[in-house]
């Protein structure tokens, strides 16, 4: 734990170095904010409720969903896919660490700077500009549970992605269709009630609905009970659990085939 | 000055070693050409699910709105193959790489740009014109001679106004170094140009018509097909429109050009 704190810290403190960066990010989801509500306001123009969701609960899920996106999108296949690629993996196989967790800790660091710098500003502004509120209720406290749960799903998936660098010289293809996948699937665009039911049926049994919909419905609708949250943080726990260890078995065959040529 | 058709020439010669050189990774070629194919048609998966809750979109139905999207996937894939190397230029930059676009005597635009040849691009021009088609025959369009042209016409300014939001972007690179957050929001706003703009109001419609035209992308040359009693009378400028915004992308390239300095190494 004590030598995985400061690979936390020296990433925060990298994101502090592209302040400039944050404002377009930020600017950029405004404007997407601000389609958005156009987009939904458009569909619930001739009915108040579609699929059990307002029109209150559907914009505050895909504005709060656009906040917490910059959240869990950590990059992790693209960078690990580099060293591999570039053989600068060979600096972290010299030292005593863990190669995985230090990749964790590492998107942990720019977590918690995107979290200060774009998730709270773009958060708030669904409740100021154009005054959709939350409701009180259980779900708010189990929401940073549920996000680090989610977080971990998603951590796990693009660590999976960028280890298929030590077989493939490519990386474009493969993560943006996962990329892709992960977006549509997990309800980060569009709330899963949307989708027809056959759909939805089979997109509850993939783990991509707990990185999002899970965190997200906590948000939406807070004031469900706990027997309602409860066995989604399970399912979300039991995802987090099977693909971390996934990730790490995949790890343990594929460093095999590595081999760097001098330095 | 080279003629028109010298350039021509060249970047046919370019192309094709570019592409036998990509053609050793037949398996990148693969895997990226299904990535296109799936992030091309995430944001019609979303116009697909919305309107399977509600009968239409502003009025538009669905396949109203798969005619959009598919003039819109032929619309970006110009600015796909041809310009696909504007993403690196911050790279250059910041390695100093880009002195060497200084060095040969031809134009600078081309020669920087025809470095990239992107075949997945390709992906994305044919699913675009296969919806196109398949639109076209459920909505019973009647595609004369005079229609074909507009569309030639109409894609062909789209591409210029797409190509010219993200070059001009990525242009940013020459004072600020990273440029990837300015791209990226270029790149965003180009999704939202499918949406049918009666949805927006106020200054959000009069940014994607006048400001960052990303209207006349897909939904305005669209109306022309779909609905040419709806259009407003600014779509028959889009020609100059295209131009236009391609002028001003070109000045603001050739600024930048001239005032980067290298790295000093």
């Amino acid at each position: 734990m004590r030598s995985y704190l400061p690979i936390a810290r020296g990433t925060f403190m990298v994101g502090l170095v592209y302040r400039f960066g944050f404002l377009f990010t930020i600017l950029g989801n405004i404007v997407y904010l601000s389609v958005a509500y156009y987009l939904w306001r458009s569909i619930y123009r001739y009915s108040d409720v579609i699929r059990g969701l307002t029109f209150n609960e559907t914009f505050l899920y895909v504005g709060l969903g656009s906040a917490v996106f910059i959240l869990l999108k950590t990059y992790a296949d693209w960078y690990i896919h580099y060293e591999i690629r570039e053989g600068l993996i060979a600096n972290y196989l010299i030292k005593p660490i863990d190669f995985q967790l230090y990749n964790l800790s590492a998107n942990f660091g720019s977590l918690l700077m995107n979290l200060l710098a774009i998730t709270l500003p773009t958060a708030i502004m669904p409740g100021l500009v154009f005054k959709v509120t939350i409701s009180p209720g259980a779900g708010l406290f189990l929401f940073p549970i549920s996000l680090l749960l989610a977080f971990l799903i998603s951590f796990s998936i693009d660590y999976f992605i960028g280890l298929m660098g030590f077989y493939s010289e490519s990386v474009w293809g493969l993560s943006t269709t996962k990329e892709i996948i992960v977006t549509v699937f997990s309800g980060a665009l569009i709330p899963l009630q949307f989708f027809p039911e056959a759909i939805q049926k089979v997109l509850y049994w993939l783990p991509f609905q707990a990185i999002y919909h899970t965190p997200l419905m906590m948000l939406t609708r807070p004031q469900q009970g706990l027997d309602i949250f409860l066995p989604m943080m399970a399912v979300q726990l039991a995802w987090a659990v099977i693909l971390f260890v996934a990730a790490r078995l995949f790890y343990n065959q594929a460093i095999k085939v590595l081999r760097i040529a001098g330095g | 000055m080279r003629s028109f058709a010298e350039y021509l020439r060249l970047y046919v010669i370019i192309e094709t070693q570019y592409i036998k050189a990509r053609m050793q990774y037949r398996a990148d070629f693969i895997i990226s050409s299904i990535g296109m194919f799936f992030s091309s048609l995430a944001t019609l998966g979303v116009f697909w699910v919305i309107l399977g809750t509600v009968p239409s979109l502003a009025g538009w139905s669905l396949m109203e709105m798969i005619f959009i999207y598919a003039f819109y996937m032929i619309a970006i894939s110009p600015m796909q193959i041809l310009f696909d190397h504007a993403w690196q230029i911050r790279f250059h930059i910041q390695q100093g790489t880009f002195l060497k676009y200084y060095f040969r005597p031809l134009n600078m635009m081309f020669y920087y740009m025809s470095e990239m040849f992107d075949l997945k691009g390709l992906t994305q021009f044919f699913v675009g014109l296969a919806l196109l088609i398949y639109a076209s025959i459920q909505l019973n369009l009647d595609w004369t001679f005079a229609r074909v042209l507009l569309l030639v016409i109409t894609v062909f300014s789209a591409a210029l106004v797409q190509i010219s939001i993200v070059v001009a972007a990525s242009c940013a690179a020459f004072w600020v170094l990273d440029s990837y957050p300015v791209l990226g929001l270029a790149w965003k706003l180009r999704e939202f140009s499918p949406y049918p703009m009666s949805i927006f109001d106020g200054a959000f419609r009069f940014a994607f018509t006048y400001v960052i035209p990303i209207g006349f992308v897909a939904f305005y040359p669209s109306q022309l097909f779909l609905r040419p009693e709806e259009v407003s009378p600014l779509i028959y400028f889009s020609p100059l429109i295209g131009v236009g915004l391609f002028a001003i992308t070109y000045w603001i390239w050739t600024l930048g050009v001239n005032s980067y300095t290298g790295t000093g190494s």
